[in-house]
């Protein structure tokens, strides 16, 4: 006990010395998350998201002649032979009819004077769950194009691609800002502690002599190193809690936020950033204590 | 914490607190402050070491609190080669040896209470305890009204008793004191050698430094006399 009251009289008295340097190295830690957390809270939901469509996201192909039993079978057989699929559906040119006039509703009368075959026939193919990367779906949907008979194969292509690009740049953007999280945590951390150790030579000197041991000496600096992690990562997730709020509260409705479902972090990834945080503070106060502090 | 309880038996039990054989120090260039001093200091006992400067007097200290390393020799304190210690070992060690040193060494932008509680704050003694130690102490060396001056702003008489006051308040078993008279009246010196006498009467072992005759001429203690770096004379005192 008389340990850590101790040992916490001198982390207080190392505030005290050196609280500018301190609070701006709390506020940079603070700032750091924040501009971390915001990024990957943005690129896990998107992430949702695309599972979200993914799940949805069936290829249609378009055939020029509406197919025997016997061409359904061989067509079956094809598509299975490239990958496994979830499901294979014939759609004939009556029930894509029967489909669109239901789509209409009420105003299905305007089909009455068209042919019941004016639609094409087309197969319904649901890839696998596991089938999701973008170049998969691009070299699946080229195979089926290929196939005889297909006029041509939609799965919303450009909104895919689209789709596909924003979150490799979010990957990147994610990875930048987790480096400079790296970064500035240890670095600015060390910094300080630097600056406290720089600024007590006499009394680390006195205290060497005097008998105190290495932890007594060097614990309080941990402890610095672990606050400014603990308290920045507070912080800059609290201000990203308050931002999200004001996002939801501000944007909600029947906009495209509400096809996202925007969800803030689940407890164990905020445990896990704050987790970070600490670490990375802490091997910042400790890389300058190894180095400035000579025992 | 046994290999504290350890140093802590040692010192207590033993007989000789001080073992030093064939000991040298030399400076860089070649300045031999000390010659193949050898040396023994009982447990209790209160020693002066005198002489003229620049004789050794504060290097045999420093070589005692283990601030120097001997260029040649062995030191031994309560029966550990103290140049052999290291880590929490040489830290307890430290903590029962109280060194008031020539240039005091204070942190000068601390209280006086800040500073003689720096001693006793290292081996964790309870803050009431600290306290009440600290004022005892400053009430001894009539220092009570200076409780927290800053210790920059005192006099150098002041300041050497701060000094003296901070190696004796964790009641340590070994005193080193370089020079604890210096800047003193007649009637401070007195109170400052009662409070050496009270911590010898506890128990400790006490080595003083001095160019002052008056604290050493009356009593039957040992005093030993160097001169450029070799033992003078070694006598009792009175004699
Ligand atoms: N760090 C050092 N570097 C070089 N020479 C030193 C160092 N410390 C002491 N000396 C030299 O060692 C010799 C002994 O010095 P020391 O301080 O032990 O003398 P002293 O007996 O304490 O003198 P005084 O009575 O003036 O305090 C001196 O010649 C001094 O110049
Ligand atoms: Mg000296």
């Amino acid at each position: 006990m008389n340990f850590w009251f101790a040992v916490l009289r001198q982390a207080g008295r190392n505030l005290k010395q050196t609280w500018t340097s301190q609070f701006m190295t709390f506020l940079t830690v603070s700032l750091s998350v924040l501009i971390f957390a915001f990024f990957y809270l943005i690129y896990t939901n998107m992430l949702g998201a695309g599972d979200r469509l993914n799940d949805e996201l069936r290829l249609i192909v378009y055939l020029e002649e509406e197919p025997g039993p016997a061409m359904q079978m061989q067509l079956r057989r094809k598509i299975e032979n490239f990958d496994d699929v979830e499901e294979i559906i014939f759609i004939s040119k009556e029930a894509a009819y029967k489909r669109f006039a239901k789509q209409l509703g009420e105003d299905s009368d305007v089909l009455d004077d068209m042919p019941k075959n004016f639609l094409p026939a087309s197969i319904e193919v649901v890839p696998l769950k596991g089938l999701r990367g973008y170049n998969q779906i691009k070299l699946f949907s080229e195979y089926l194009a290929s196939l005889p008979g297909t006029e041509k194969v939609q799965y919303g292509q450009e909104w895919v691609e689209r789709f596909y690009y924003f979150t490799r740049l979010l990957t990147i953007v994610v990875l930048l800002s987790g480096t400079l999280l790296i970064l500035t945590a240890t670095f600015m951390v060390a910094y300080t502690i630097r600056l406290t150790i720089m600024g007590r030579q006499d009394e680390l000197e006195l205290l060497k002599l005097v008998g105190a041991t290495n932890s007594y000496i060097r614990t309080p600096f941990l402890i610095e190193g672990i606050l400014q992690g603990f308290m920045g990562s507070i912080i800059g997730l609290s201000a990203l809690y308050g931002l999200f709020r004001w996002i939801i509260s501000h944007f909600t409705g029947p906009g495209i936020l509400h096809i996202f479902q925007f969800d803030f972090f689940p407890p164990i990834v905020i445990f896990i950033i704050i987790l970070c945080s600490i670490s990375l503070c802490s091997i910042g106060s400790y890389t300058s204590i190894r180095k400035f502090l000579k025992i | 914490m046994s290999s504290q309880e350890s140093t802590e038996e040692a010192m207590a039990s033993g007989n000789t607190m001080i073992e030093m054989i064939k000991v040298s120090r030399t400076y860089h260039p070649n300045i031999t402050a000390l010659s193949e001093i050898s040396l023994s200091i009982e447990t209790g006992e209160m020693f002066f070491l005198i002489g003229p400067s620049g004789a050794g007097k504060t290097t045999l200290l420093k070589l005692i609190s283990n601030m120097e390393v001997p260029t040649k020799g062995l030191i031994e304190i309560a029966g550990h080669n103290i140049n052999k210690l290291k880590g929490n070992k040489l830290a307890y060690l430290r903590q029962k040896i109280g060194v008031a040193y020539q240039d005091f060494k204070l942190l000068n932008d601390r209280t006086v209470a800040e500073n003689i509680a720096i001693s006793m704050e290292v081996s964790y003694k309870n803050p009431k305890t600290i306290k009440k130690q600290v004022r005892d102490l400053l009430d001894q060396l009539q220092l009570t009204d200076k409780h927290n001056s800053l210790t920059g702003e005192l006099s150098r008489g002041e300041q050497q008793r701060v000094a003296l006051a901070r190696s004796v308040a964790n009641s340590p078993r070994l005193i080193l004191v370089d020079e604890p008279t210096g800047n003193l009246d007649a009637s401070t010196t007195k109170r400052v050698m009662e409070l050496l006498n009270r911590s010898k009467q506890a128990g400790a072992t006490i080595v003083i430094a001095t160019h002052d005759a008056s604290i050493y001429k009356q009593g039957k203690h040992r005093v030993m006399e160097l001169r450029n770096g070799v033992i003078h004379s070694l006598t009792r005192g009175n004699t």
